[in-house]
């Protein structure tokens, strides 16, 4: 599953996890898991105030999104200047699990 | 001789070549001095500028302060957030309007370490969390001026990060003989901003050499890293700087408790990029 901002949300993708009006677990749902968007219900939960939504699969290729190589190449890139920080070398692990976690998945 | 620090110092305290900010700052800032005035009539002064307020409104319901769409006037805005920040805000949000067209990519690092900075400062319980993250919206200023006024200096910083694989300060101090902190630290003074955001800007770079507002500083340098170790927009290179150790320190941080907040902030980038998204789009003319 791939969380994208609701700018970028299209017909045919299928929500992937309910979709409430807040974070509290009372409030009411919008939309269930399971349903496919349409063009209707995208401008609805955009005037609903929407910021992001979780769909199916990852079927956004987020702008400059490279494959999950590439992006574990350029984090270790990224702290190269810092391999000789034990802290920093565990910042990097918290990194490179998030990368995993989200791009591993879909 | 003339060196460039001299240049670059010149420039800033000329404010008529600086972007110009809205009259209605200026009277906020005399207003803000009077303690007997009252927000609703300071929240009057902002509302005589209606661009102006419509963009406040926007930033403050963003992802940076946690009221996402909660604020609906200028004056819940000032009661809220104070009027300092509300006064940042504004000279943020005319600041941006030029950074959003010109380098995105600092705009989308400068919004992510807003968000990272508020997350930080809740988890950790610190006072006054939202003047923080505007001292994060604010920490790289100094290489907006450099950009607007110093255009053909910033395209060689570029290309001598890319050739080297400098950080950005480190080839602001081999080509302009000061650094982007120092340029901001100038900023603030011209523009009259209180110590609180000001020592931030100076020292996000050097967290022992802040003083008073050491905690806040911290809270900036630690959220500027991990927005960077995220390569969460662009802030100029991809290098990713130690935390000192006096800021992990200072803030009492752990391991666990860094590795929650980077989960939550990570969550949040999503709707900073949507925000980004929407602003941009927002500035094309509408059919």
């Amino acid at each position: 599953m791939q969380n994208i901002p609701i700018s970028l949300a299209a017909p045919g993708m299928v929500v992937a996890r309910e979709i409430k009006t807040s974070e509290d677990p009372s409030s009411m749902t919008l939309c269930g898991k399971g349903v496919k968007l349409t063009e209707s219900l995208i401008d609805r939960l955009r005037q609903m105030g929407m910021q992001s939504i979780t769909v199916e699969g990852h079927p956004i290729k987020m702008e400059g999104e490279v494959s999950l190589d590439e992006m574990l190449a350029a984090l270790d890139k990224r702290f190269s200047r810092v391999t000789d920080d034990p802290l920093m070398m565990k910042i990097r692990e918290m990194y490179r699990r998030n990368i995993l976690r989200d791009l591993g998945g879909a | 001789m003339d060196n460039k620090r001299t240049e670059i110092r010149r420039i800033i305290r000329d404010t008529k070549s600086l972007p110009t900010l809205p009259g209605v700052i200026a009277k906020l800032s005399s207003l803000a001095d009077n303690h007997t005035i009252s927000s609703q009539e300071m929240a009057r002064v902002v509302n005589t500028d209606q661009v102006l307020s419509a963009k406040v409104l926007k930033l403050v319901n963003s992802a940076f302060y946690g009221f996402s769409g909660r604020v609906s006037t200028v004056s819940n805005a000032l009661i809220l957030l104070g009027v300092n920040v509300v006064k940042s805000l504004a000279i943020s949000s005319s600041i941006f309007e030029i950074m959003e067209k010109n380098v995105v990519g600092l705009w989308e690092h400068s919004m992510g370490v807003a968000v990272a900075a508020n997350v930080m400062a809740k988890r950790l319980k610190l006072p006054e969390p939202e003047e923080t993250s505007t001292a994060a919206l604010l920490h790289d200023i100094g290489k907006v001026i450099i950009k607007i006024k110093l255009e053909e200096d910033f395209n060689k910083l570029t290309a001598h990060i890319n050739d080297k694989g400098l950080m950005m300060i480190e080839a602001e101090r081999e080509l302009l003989e000061t650094d982007h902190a120092e340029i901001g630290e100038w900023l603030a003074q011209t523009w009259l901003l209180p110590e609180k955001l000001s020592e931030p800007i100076a020292c996000h770079h050097n967290v022992e050499r802040s003083v008073v507002h050491q905690t806040k500083t911290a809270v900036v340098h630690v959220a500027d890293v991990l927005i960077k170790a995220s390569a969460f927009g662009f802030s100029g290179d991809d290098v990713v700087p130690r935390i000192q150790p006096v800021a992990w320190k200072k803030l009492g941080l752990t391991e666990a408790l860094l590795e929650s907040i980077i989960e939550e902030v990570e969550g949040k980038l999503v709707e900073v990029k949507n925000f980004s998204l929407e602003v941009q789009a927002g500035d094309e003319p509408k059919a």
